[in-house]
């Protein structure tokens, strides 16, 4: 199969959508003639022109206002962040009107926008450039949050934000932009809600995301030479999140770490333990474990944003800690 | 300050040592000469007692049992009661990382990073199991419930002493008739009072309710000698997977055994065509002709060459034939890969080299993975037939009897005997996967092959 | 702040307005703005005998903005709309028994339910939803300008907002983004003095919105907003801009609400009996009324049929919603996703 960058799949699935729908259109700062910060719309402009590929003034929550009307009456936008932690000055507009819209109106507006944009601690990006908050977002009712880990994974998911109506939150850790996978030939779509099972095992579920899969990947095949069975789940969206699976893998291993970069409280990995804990209690031979990045803003020095993230080393010794209960 | 156990200097030439096995249990308490763990040097077995008391930890990351660990190397701590753990128990090797060259970047914080974000909190929510209130896991409460067996007196194997499921698992396999003991309050009451066992008697007499009359009969029965005495060693790291391997398949597998005597006359005809053709190469010998002819087989009923996957069943992609071999150190099963391919000549040679590292102990981990059949041959020691144990997760195994020379009836309405060349198949297959008729077919299709060998030769 | 409006644009528009439009424009336009008076004082009594279970914020003395701006709509247009919201919704063309089931809070309501008095959603007829957020609306009716532009329609995006919205960033980016991307789109800024009891001389040291146009670089004006004339025409001039690849515009309708600014609070303390008084006498609705009979563009008769049909309409609508269904509470999670 051919292989192609996590950034380069998402823009596939980008221009292919926008040559099909001319509803379809971008906004955001240098996403134009420049093609944006990380490449997302490099060659588009040339394509489309000044309207469907909209450099913004640095104006975040009057685009993501104007994007929500843009979606209400029948056009599709794409607001493109570069660095997600941008969003944060649109809060309202999001959480106020771009989630709640299509309940308010009983179900007869859409809502169709794409909020994307790069999250995740690396590079010395300091910390306004590298908030992860996919938990907040995970928390309301009327987004989706898509946190894909490979570029066919990304491509996949992208194509399901682009053709649904439902607002979708597209974050893209910034680690995993460059990195090279297979990516299927053809038209493709990954439903939202239905967790990837990257390894099969039998004696610890183990649930991480985002870039914290590769780290943990790396982990799980240094253990497997050692005969330790680890079943690697990546939800690759948190809302919805797919427990069902969770439970299932929970069900025949009994034990459950959830490694996730960003903050442990009120997180992704105590929503899962909170709903493995009322459905599955039973099934647990330990307890739910989990592992997380410091409850930090991120640092700067090498030194002090390494020590903020888990890194191969904590996610072995959780595994055999786990193990050890 | 926390104790440390090392690795002991055990001789004067004595570089290394393999630690054989925890005698204590992380958390249990430890008195000045009690046995803590066992070390096989180069020459032998030996004892390591404690000098200090203390509690034992065995930090997760601690060297396994079976691993090689040099004099001095750190393998657990004692603790004194309410001391705390040792912040970073033992430092990984930096290569562990992941990290490369950022490693001279970042200091020493990030390798515990675990143990310092969470292990606190978490360490407060468990408390400690005390003795007279064992705790259990969730998990282990409900198998326990479902497999009848009483846990208030089990001792656990978690972390902190918790019961969890293998102690649950455990307990069912040594008691299985703790839980179906059936017997009158009076039986029970009078059983106390001569100290009879109950769990004994039970398997005696397994069909109905045990009465006061069963237990005063067994009472005036000189008892049985309770313990066993002899001499005790650990498991051997091998002889514990082994055991391990064996009693997961005895317990999850749904094993049938087949039987049937085929005959080889013209199977061992063909291997003296073979070998007196040799001309000084190696001759194959019948596990090999076996191997081949069962690969054969195998393409012909791909069910019986399929694997068990939790709810799914995959067909394997080739057909991967283990071998078991019999070694000093115990049994190894390696892996001939695709024999299907492969010339009988080939595999000949390819299980000669597997067979001579198998007995070298130099047989690496992946050349025992991936099989999706076995073949196991007792011939030699005048085995006729026997039921193999299945080597999960592959669906089926074929126990080999030896070949023997018979009086045999060749045909019924000329009344006409003849001696021929007869053999024992065993064949267990996991009825979980495939169905006895199935597996039943293969059988008779290995059977021919071996009564009639041109028919795979083609 | 305490005198009457002082619009910029010149009065003889309205005149010149007045004259030029025939008798049913004059009448379709009266009976507009009296729909909304006399749904919002059936829903006025309606909240006080405890039928409106939530807030109730009418619009009345400001009905002539809604009704001379919608009176240059049809549905495809898409109105944004405050939590001051009903006449907008009504003079869109949302029934009255709709808005006052919704009030109710009964099945029946234009959003199910859901919504209430400052969520009052329509689509069907181009009323995209009020919202209990100041600024939003603006931002909205921009985005509704860039889908005109991008699919090539020749619809506009509506903005109504108060005075309270013009010193929120929303106010500020919206314009900007409209401006720089040439979009259609009216910002009509209803100035009633007041962003709830907040002077809008305090709030900001300009008090001229019409002229803050001009620093995004597009047309602003200023009008008498109780002078449904003047209104009218601004719209005129600003849609078939709109309409014809100018650009937006921003509208100042310098107006008066003379209820307090929600049913059952206090309206003591932040403006005077007298100022209340004297902005009544000034009730866009009679106003208009005493100029249409005095320009022969109406007569008694014509009128008081109209008065009477919409106080019939205004009642009935009442009824409907007290006779409504609350929603079935299990559809409570109902449409938050489409999928």
């Amino acid at each position: 199969m051919r292989e192609l960058t996590f950034t380069a799949a998402t823009r596939e699935a980008l221009s292919e959508a926008m040559d099909a729908d001319p509803r379809i259109f971008v906004v955001g700062e240098g996403i134009g003639v420049r093609g944006g910060n990380f490449n997302t719309t490099a060659g588009l402009y040339e394509k489309h022109g000044p309207m469907r590929l909209c450099d913004t003034p640095i104006s975040e929550r009057g685009f993501v206002g104007m994007c929500a009307g843009a979606a209400m009456t029948g056009s599709r936008p794409v607001v493109d962040f570069m660095f997600f932690d941008f969003i944060l000055d649109s809060m309202g507009e999001l959480i106020n009107q771009i989630a709640k819209m299509q309940y308010m109106s009983s179900g007869r507006l859409s809502m169709p926008i794409i909020l994307r944009g790069c999250i995740g601690i690396g590079n010395s990006s300091a910390t306004h450039h590298s908030g992860n908050y996919y938990p907040i977002f995970a928390h309301l009712p009327g987004i989706r949050v898509a946190l894909p880990y490979s570029p066919a994974d990304a491509k996949g998911l992208f194509n399901t934000a682009l053709r649904g109506d439902d607002p979708v939150l597209f974050l893209e850790h910034k680690s995993l932009l460059n990195m090279k996978g297979p990516v299927p030939d053809g038209d493709y779509a990954i439903p939202f809600g239905q967790a990837n099972v990257l390894r099969n095992g039998t004696q610890i579920t183990v649930v991480s995301m985002a870039f914290m899969l590769k780290k943990t990947i790396e982990v799980c095949d240094k253990l497997a030479a050692e005969g330790i069975s680890i079943e690697l789940i990546d939800p690759r969206t948190v809302n919805p999140l797919d427990i069902d699976t969770i439970l299932t893998s929970v069900h025949k291993t009994g034990r459950l770490l959830i490694v996730d970069e960003t903050f442990a409280p009120c997180g992704i990995g105590a929503e899962i333990a909170a709903q493995v804990v009322a459905r599955g209690f039973d099934d647990l031979d330990a307890p739910i474990a989990r592992l997380n990045g410091v409850h930090t803003p991120t640092p700067y020095s090498p030194a002090l944003e390494a020590a903020v993230v888990p890194d191969n080393v904590a996610i072995e010794r959780a595994i055999r800690d786990l193990l050890a209960e | 300050m926390p104790i440390e156990i090392v690795m002991p200097r055990l001789g004067w030439t004595m570089e290394e040592g393999v630690l054989a096995e925890w005698v204590k249990k992380d958390g249990e308490s430890v008195q000045p000469g009690d046995i803590l763990f066992t070390v096989e040097s180069d020459k032998a077995l030996n004892e390591v007692e404690a000098f200090d008391a203390g509690i034992l930890h065995i930090p997760p990351d601690a060297p396994a049992a079976g691993t090689t660990i040099p004099v001095g190397g750190l393998l657990a701590y004692l603790l004194q009661p309410g001391e705390a753990h040792p912040e970073s128990a033992l430092t990984p090797s930096p290569s562990h990382s992941g990290r490369g060259e950022q490693d001279d970047l970042v200091p020493s914080a990030a390798p515990s990073l675990s143990r310092q974000l969470h292990a606190p909190e978490t360490q407060s929510e468990r408390g400690r199991g005390g003795e007279a209130n064992p705790t259990i896991s969730p998990r282990a409460r409900r198998i326990a419930a479902e497999l009848n067996i009483a846990w208030e007196t089990l001792t656990g194997s978690g972390r902190t002493g918790r019961i969890i499921e293998r102690d649950i698992r455990a307990a069912a396999t040594q008691q299985p008739a703790a839980a179906t003991i059936r017997a009158t309050p009076l039986a029970k009451r009078v059983a106390d009072d001569l100290g009879v066992d109950l769990l004994h008697l039970a398997d005696q007499i397994p069909d109905r309710r045990i009465e006061r009359a069963d237990v005063e009969q067994a009472a005036r029965r000189p008892t049985p000698e309770p313990m066993v005495n002899g001499n005790r060693s650990p498991l051997t790291p091998m002889r514990r997977i082994t055991a391990e391997r064996m009693a997961h398949s005895a317990h999850t597998a749904a094993p049938v055994t087949l039987t049937t005597e085929v005959d080889a006359t013209e199977l061992v005809r063909l291997r003296k065509q073979i070998k007196a053709d040799s001309g000084g190469r190696g001759v194959p010998s019948y596990t090999d002709l076996l191997v081949k002819l069962c690969a054969e087989a195998l393409r012909e009923h791909p069910a019986l060459n399929a694997r068990l996957d939790g709810d799914s069943i995959i067909d394997s992609d080739g057909v991967h034939i283990g071998i078991a071999v019999d070694t000093e150190r115990g049994l190894l099963v390696p892996v001939l890969p695709d024999v299907g391919g492969k010339s009988v000549r080939q595999i000949a040679s390819d299980s000669a080299a597997l067979i001579e590292a198998a007995r070298a102990g130099k047989l690496g981990a992946d050349a025992m993975r991936g099989g999706t059949f076995t073949i196991t041959n007792l011939g030699m020691f005048e085995i006729d037939a026997f039921t193999p144990i299945i080597n999960l997760p592959e669906c089926a195994i074929l126990g080999v009897g030896r070949i023997v020379p018979k009086q045999v009836v060749v045909d019924a309405d000329a009344e006409k005997l003849a001696i021929r060349h007869m053999m024992f198949l065993s064949l267990t297959f996991d009825h979980r996967l495939v169905d006895g008729a199935t597996a039943a077919r293969f059988l008779q299709r290995v059977r021919q092959f071996i009564a009639q060998p041109y028919l795979w030769l083609i | 702040m305490t005198t009457a409006a002082n619009p910029t644009a010149p009065a003889f528009a309205s005149d010149s307005t007045l004259h030029a439009l025939d008798s049913a424009a004059h009448l379709a336009l009266y009976r507009g703005m009296l729909v909304i008076r006399r749904t919002e004082e059936q829903l006025a009594r309606a909240h006080q005998s405890g039928f409106i279970p939530g807030a109730c914020h009418t619009y009345v003395g400001e009905e002539a903005v809604a009704t001379g701006v919608c009176a240059h709509l049809d549905r495809k247009d898409a109105v944004f709309s405050t939590h001051r919201g009903h006449g907008h919704a009504l003079a869109k063309g949302v029934p009255p028994r709709e808005v006052a089931a919704e009030l109710f809070g009964r099945a029946t309501g234009c959003s199910r339910g859901r919504g209430g008095s400052m969520h009052l959603f329509s689509p069907e007829v181009g009323m995209m939803g009020t919202s209990g957020i100041v600024g939003p609306c603006i931002l909205q009716a921009t985005g509704a300008g860039y889908t005109f532009k991008l699919l090539n329609q020749p619809q506009v995006g509506v903005a109504f907002f108060g005075d309270g919205a013009v010193n929120n960033g929303a106010f500020h980016e919206g314009l900007n983004l409209a401006a720089i991307y040439g979009l259609p789109v009216l910002f009509i800024c209803e100035n009633n003095m007041y962003a709830t009891e907040i002077a809008f001389s305090y709030a900001t040291r300009n008090t001229d919105v019409g002229a803050r146009g001009a620093l995004y670089g597009i047309p602003g004006v200023t009008v008498d907003g109780n002078d449904i004339m003047a209104v009218y025409a601004a719209a005129d001039e600003a849609t078939k801009r709109a309409r014809s690849g100018g650009g937006p515009t921003l509208i100042e309708c310098r107006t008066y609400r003379t209820r307090p600014h929600a049913e059952g609070m206090r309206d003591g303390g932040y403006r005077s009996l007298e100022e209340v008084d004297s902005w009544k006498q000034r009730d866009p609705i009679q106003t208009y009324r005493a100029r249409l009979l005095a320009a022969d563009k109406a007569t008694a008769d014509q009128l008081t049929a109209i008065e009477n049909e919409v106080k019939a309409l205004a009642e009935e609508a009442i009824e409907f919603a007290k006779n409504s269904p609350y929603p079935d509470p299990a559809t409570a999670s109902e449409h938050i996703y489409h999928a």
